[in-house]
């Protein structure tokens, strides 16, 4: 446990880091040093994985080959590789501890949405809405398919109830979403 | 302990509440381990402060009955007394204030990021829980009911109005995040042995989140007052080993949400 904990502790901070940057991609240019910043702790995380063995080689190839999508992602895709990054550690450490079989972490990696330092409290109903409308907006600053929006969607499916998504979606087919999208 | 249970003749299969039980059900999570280390703290100065009042009580009657001595020293102020009384009990009542606040803030704490989230959904009345970090898209492909087995299809061994059909099948030594929920009116999810009673609220998601230390099957109920069939809302989680928990979750719950 202590391990895991060790190397999740910087990822908040980054996660954090991230947040900022979508919303200002969605309203206005982002800033120049960002980037520098993300690509430096990328770089970090990629010599801890390599220095621990462990078979995160694929998680590595994954970051590598995740190619920059539209004109504004090259900012973005340090970003995305960190967090995929992140959320991969903890998962891969402890299987690597406990000796899985090859086949389970294909079939279900076990990952969800991160805690969010914007929602501390046990109140966890802005952080659902929040990250819907985080997907809605990057969907519509960088279109439909674009990569770098996944995670905003994988966090609101695991954090919303599926009751809750259905009569969002529904009302933002009909222009009644009350939300800013 | 082994003593009472043979004197009592029960078996403890899981972790349940047991006929004559008094303390609490055996610690799962961290939190419950320091609920009931809290609890034994303060039942400490508790027995203190028990024995001291019985003793000055039984005391004053004794010495001061009425055919002994009818007419007892008239003091009316004594500042050395008052300033004792008056210091002591706040001390005290400091020392189990300090324990109880630390416990009670670390249990809100959300400390590393969680590996899995389930949400739980009360409705009137059976939970729903919804298995989600695996979607990829907005239909649910892992959601299912779990309803109480009514009392004539139990089977042998199993607990009259606490076993579900379905069970909530987590990984142990995970840290796991609960979203907590309802559709209708108000419910609570409760589970003892991990120190967890959550409030589930209509229009608003609660989060707490647990480590199980052990596997395990751990039985909680609805805990708060929801209508006709409240008594009948029980709650089980499965703690599985890590390993058997994305086997299970493939194999076993996506048959069960086809038939339901
Ligand atoms: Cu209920």
């Amino acid at each position: 446990m202590a391990e895991s904990v060790a190397s999740q502790s910087p990822s908040l901070s980054e996660q954090y880091h991230l947040e900022k940057e979508v919303k200002q991609d969605t309203s206005a240019k982002p800033v120049e040093v960002a980037p520098e910043v993300t690509a430096t702790q990328a770089e970090e995380v990629t010599t801890d994985k390599a220095s621990e063995e462990s078979p995160a080689e694929e998680a590595v190839g994954e970051k590598s080959e995740s190619p920059p999508a539209s004109e504004e992602a090259p900012k973005e895709a340090p970003a995305a590789a960190v967090e995929d990054n992140v959320d991969e550690t903890p998962a891969a450490v402890e299987e690597s501890n406990e000796e899985v079989v090859e086949e389970t972490p294909d079939e279900i990696k076990l990952e969800t949405a991160p805690a969010d330092f914007r929602f501390p409290t046990t109140n966890q109903t802005r952080h659902c809405f929040t990250r819907y409308i985080e997907y809605h907006r990057c969907v519509a600053a960088k279109g439909d398919e674009a990569p770098e929006c996944d995670k905003f969607a994988k966090f609101y499916r695991s954090l919303c109830p599926g009751e809750w998504v259905d009569k969002w979606n529904e009302q933002r087919e009909n222009g009644t979403f009350p939300g800013p999208l | 302990m082994i003593v009472l249970k043979w004197l009592f003749l029960t078996i403890s299969p899981c972790d349940a509440a047991e006929p004559w039980q008094l303390g609490s059900q055996d610690a799962a999570t961290p939190i419950m381990q320091g609920i009931i280390d809290l609890h034994h703290d303060i039942f400490f100065f508790l027995i203190l402060i028990l024995v001291f009042v019985l003793w000055i009580l039984v005391r004053a009657l004794w010495h001061f009955h009425y055919k002994e001595n009818a007419i007892p020293q008239r003091i009316v102020h004594g500042t050395t007394i008052e300033i004792l009384r008056t210091i002591f009990p706040s001390l005290i009542s400091m020392f189990i204030a300090i324990p109880s606040f630390a416990l009670l803030y670390s249990m809100d704490e959300v400390v590393v990021d969680p590996a899995i989230t389930i949400k739980a959904i009360g409705h009137q009345w059976y939970w729903t829980y919804e298995y989600s970090d695996y979607n990829s898209s907005d239909e649910q492909s892992l959601t299912f009911d779990s309803y109480m087995i009514p009392e004539e299809d139990l089977e042998l061994g199993q607990s009259r109005l606490l076993e579900v059909d379905n069970r909530v099948v987590v990984p142990a030594k995970t840290h796991l995040r609960i979203i907590v929920t309802s559709a209708d009116v108000p419910h609570s999810w409760a589970v003892p042995s991990s120190g967890v009673k959550c409030d589930a609220v209509p229009g608003r998601l609660n989060q707490i989140s647990i480590l199980v230390q052990r596997e395990g099957v751990y039985y909680g109920q609805c805990s708060e007052i929801c209508g006709t069939n409240h008594a009948f809302t029980p709650i089980v989680v499965e703690a599985v080993p890590r390993k058997d928990y994305g086997s299970r979750v493939s194999n076993q719950l996506i048959p069960q949400t086809g038939e339901a």
